[in-house]
């Protein structure tokens, strides 16, 4: 099947544009799409058939859950820094146990399976053409793909902080397990909102809370949450048939307390108001706005348009955004990015060591990088590297 | 005409400043910061102040605790704006006291005074819903770019105490590699949209940090520096102390590599949740050093028009 390590690719301005008009730009709206469709009016509780494979998702997320356990905040005196560094514990666990855990919780993915994806024929020219990655072509490990959204699901190591696209990094996980037939789509939507992502919005909000991460990328107040976009999108969809609550209603303290395991936007707004001090109004002025407008149904309308606008079509979100083969990269995108020109990738471990942390990764004068071909990935030619440096120079993170 | 001291009085009211006054001020204001040089001279006393980034009733409070300009002399090492709900009156009424008291406040350019952070970090978002439009923020980068990148602070007692040095530098982030002595931040071209690397990205973006060396940023620019580069950096330019801001610190301000750095951070409860107190750093004629601590002030949101809601993909 040939998988790779999957890459970012989406580096300059001309690369974004050729990433909205790519076919796994596409599969992701309409993923999304289809996941807000199939909760439309369901309250978090509705029953829903929960098949094998998505049982076996949730035990893949309960095992997340239970090594947060293991990672207990100690309260440093000494410490000055906002984010607590027992997170990168957390998260160097997640991303040693990730592979096994996968492949023995969901057994469909063990190595040398016969699923085929979607996108088998129309990636193997993607691939060739573009990616360099000749000698990848005997990994027939799925996992190999699945564990770097897996693993950027949780956050990032080196800044201790979380924001949407983190998040998106989840949905890329999910919809790989569709892609490689897991997870069937027409059957389970229901539940991969209702049940698994919901227990992601729970370890999430414990990760957090626990270890007070940092929103990656914060627009402060002007916002619409300091870390996620989802849940809003898919709480809007749930509530866009009732009969009675507004999107005013979230200004009633009541009706918040009353709906906020119900519904994804409430337990929201629940969440902000616990956190936040002074008023929505003050420190969530577009969640403000959006309480003016008429009904629920025109809310879930405008959260595909914004996340789609804020979120999917932003070059400091999507500049991390992995392509491999499951989700191939845009046609003539710019190449994976060498070590001297990416800038934030997250730290990865092979066989429990860490090569390196490329978030960190601007080379200094004289400084060489050897982690680059780690993951058997080709690098491009010095020259190559060095005009792509000077061509695209990613936002850096406040 | 715009009338500078009933400017300063309408934000301090948060009241909204016509676009026509703004653009006055912002044009005014860069005749005064051009004259400046890339590290101001500054003697004390003086008040030092970390990071605001749009808590403008804060900033309120930290005047008032630490007395008004022009009675009080105050250096404010950048990060006006992004993340808060004021970050265009925050930056209008410094540069309004900047333009009223030119001699007794000073601003430093920090990494979030540029083009492309406001723009992903909520300075160009504010200002497109409070104004309808983005000149403001337009008029209000062109500031950005002729603020000055550090200052010196020298005290009166020219024999320097302990011997080791007489002077503060200040900065927004820190060091950079390129940077030896401080009169090479003089060579810096400065006006102009913070670059992406090199020596002026450096003093904006660097952090220190327990490192034997320069070494990579997590952040993608700037680098992060240890004790060793401190030391010798302080050596050199005969100097007692580096004070920089562009890192919250949980008790406002923290004090590095045995007294030889600090760091300042004036946004209380910043973001309105990471309950943090907030800090300055006063120092007198003779380079003492003093930390006034202040917390977020009580105060809900005030009536600030909006002229464009941002609620256009749900119409």
């Amino acid at each position: 099947m040939g998988y790779i390590t999957p890459v970012r690719r989406i580096l300059t301005a001309p690369d974004l544009e050729k990433w909205k008009e790519s076919p796994t730009y596409d599969s992701v709206v309409s993923f999304i799409e289809t996941l807000a469709e199939a909760v439309k009016g369901k309250t978090n509780d509705a029953e829903c058939e929960v098949s094998l494979p998505v049982s076996q998702v949730l035990l893949v997320l309960d095992d997340v859950e239970k090594s947060i356990d293991k990672f207990p905040v100690i309260q440093d005196k000494n410490t000055s820094r906002f984010g607590k560094v027992e997170f990168r514990d957390f998260y160097d666990e997640i991303t040693q146990i990730s592979k096994g855990l996968l492949s023995s919780r969901i057994p469909k993915l063990q190595l040398h399976n016969d699923g085929k994806t979607d996108n088998d024929e129309n990636n193997e020219h993607c691939n060739n053409e573009h990616c360099n990655h000749d000698n990848d072509d005997d990994d027939d490990d799925p996992l190999t793909e699945i564990c770097v959204y897996f693993n950027e699901s949780w956050g990032n190591r080196t800044r201790i902080d979380y924001g949407s696209g983190h998040e998106l990094n989840f949905m890329c996980f999910l919809l790989c397990l569709v892609k490689l037939h897991v997870l069937d789509l027409e059957k389970d939507a229901t539940a991969i909102i209702l049940k698994i992502f919901i227990k992601y919005m729970k370890i999430m909000r414990n990760l957090q809370q626990k270890y007070w991460l940092e929103p990656a990328g914060s627009h402060g107040v002007w916002g619409l949450d300091d870390y996620h976009f989802l849940p809003f999108l898919f709480g809007a969809s749930q509530l866009s048939t009732h009969p009675h609550l507004k999107p005013k209603s979230i200004h009633n303290k009541e009706y918040v307390d009353m709906f906020k395991d119900k519904y994804l936007y409430f337990h929201c707004i629940w969440f902000i108001n616990s956190v936040k001090t002074a008023s929505l109004r003050w420190h969530s002025p577009m969640l403000d706005d959006i309480s003016g407008v008429r009904t629920w149904s025109k809310v879930a309308e405008g959260m595909i348009k914004m996340y789609k606008a804020e979120v999917l079509n932003k070059l400091p979100i999507i500049q991390h955004f992995f392509f491999g083969k499951i989700l191939p990269a845009p046609e003539g995108v710019s190449r994976p990015p060498s070590s001297t020109t990416t800038t934030a990738t997250t730290a990865h471990t092979h066989n429990g060591e860490t090569v390196v942390d490329p978030d960190s990764n601007e080379g200094l004068p004289g400084h060489v990088h050897t982690w680059g071909d780690c993951c058997g990935i080709k690098l491009p030619s010095a020259i190559a590297a060095h005009q792509l440096e000077a061509a695209s120079k990613p936002i850096p993170f406040d | 005409m715009v009338d500078i001291d009933r400017t300063i009085e309408l934000i301090k009211n948060s009241k909204h400043v016509p676009e026509e006054d703004v653009k006055e001020i912002c044009q005014k204001v860069q005749e005064i910061l051009i004259e400046e040089s890339n590290v101001q001279l500054i003697y004390p006393p003086i008040v030092v102040c970390g990071d605001i980034h749009g808590q403008l009733h804060d900033l309120l409070i930290l005047f008032e605790k630490n007395g008004q300009v022009p009675n009080s002399k105050y250096l404010f090492l950048g990060d006006f704006v992004d993340r808060g709900f004021y970050s265009v009156e925050t930056f209008l009424l410094l540069i309004s006291l900047k333009l009223r008291y030119p001699d007794r406040i000073y601003l430093v350019r920090g990494n979030h005074e540029s083009r492309s952070i406001t723009m992903v970090y909520g300075f160009y978002d504010e200002c497109l819903r409070k104004y309808g439009s983005v000149n403001v923020w337009r008029y209000c980068c062109e500031v950005f770019d002729y603020l000055s990148l550090g200052a010196l602070i020298y005290g009166s007692n020219s024999s320097g105490g302990d011997g080791t040095g007489n002077g503060v530098f200040c900065i927004h982030g820190g060091l950079s590699p390129y940077i030896e002595y401080v009169d090479q931040i003089k060579h810096i071209d400065r006006k102009k949209e913070v670059p992406h690397e090199g020596a002026m990205c450096d003093l904006l973006w660097s952090d220190p940090d327990d490192v034997p060396a320069w070494a990579v940023s997590p952040r993608g620019a700037g680098y992060l520096f240890g004790e060793n580069e401190v030391k010798k950096f302080l050596y050199s330019n005969k100097l007692n102390l580096i004070a920089r801001a562009h890192q919250l610190v949980m008790e406002g301000y923290k004090e590095l590599f045995n007294g030889g750095l600090v760091t300042v951070w004036s946004a209380p409860n910043y973001c309105y949740r990471c309950g943090n107190v907030a800090a300055v750093l006063r120092i007198d004629d003779y380079l003492n050093r003093d930390y006034g601590l202040f917390d977020a002030a009580i105060k809900d949101v005030d009536a600030i028009p909006s002229k464009n809601p941002a609620a256009e993909y749900f119409l």
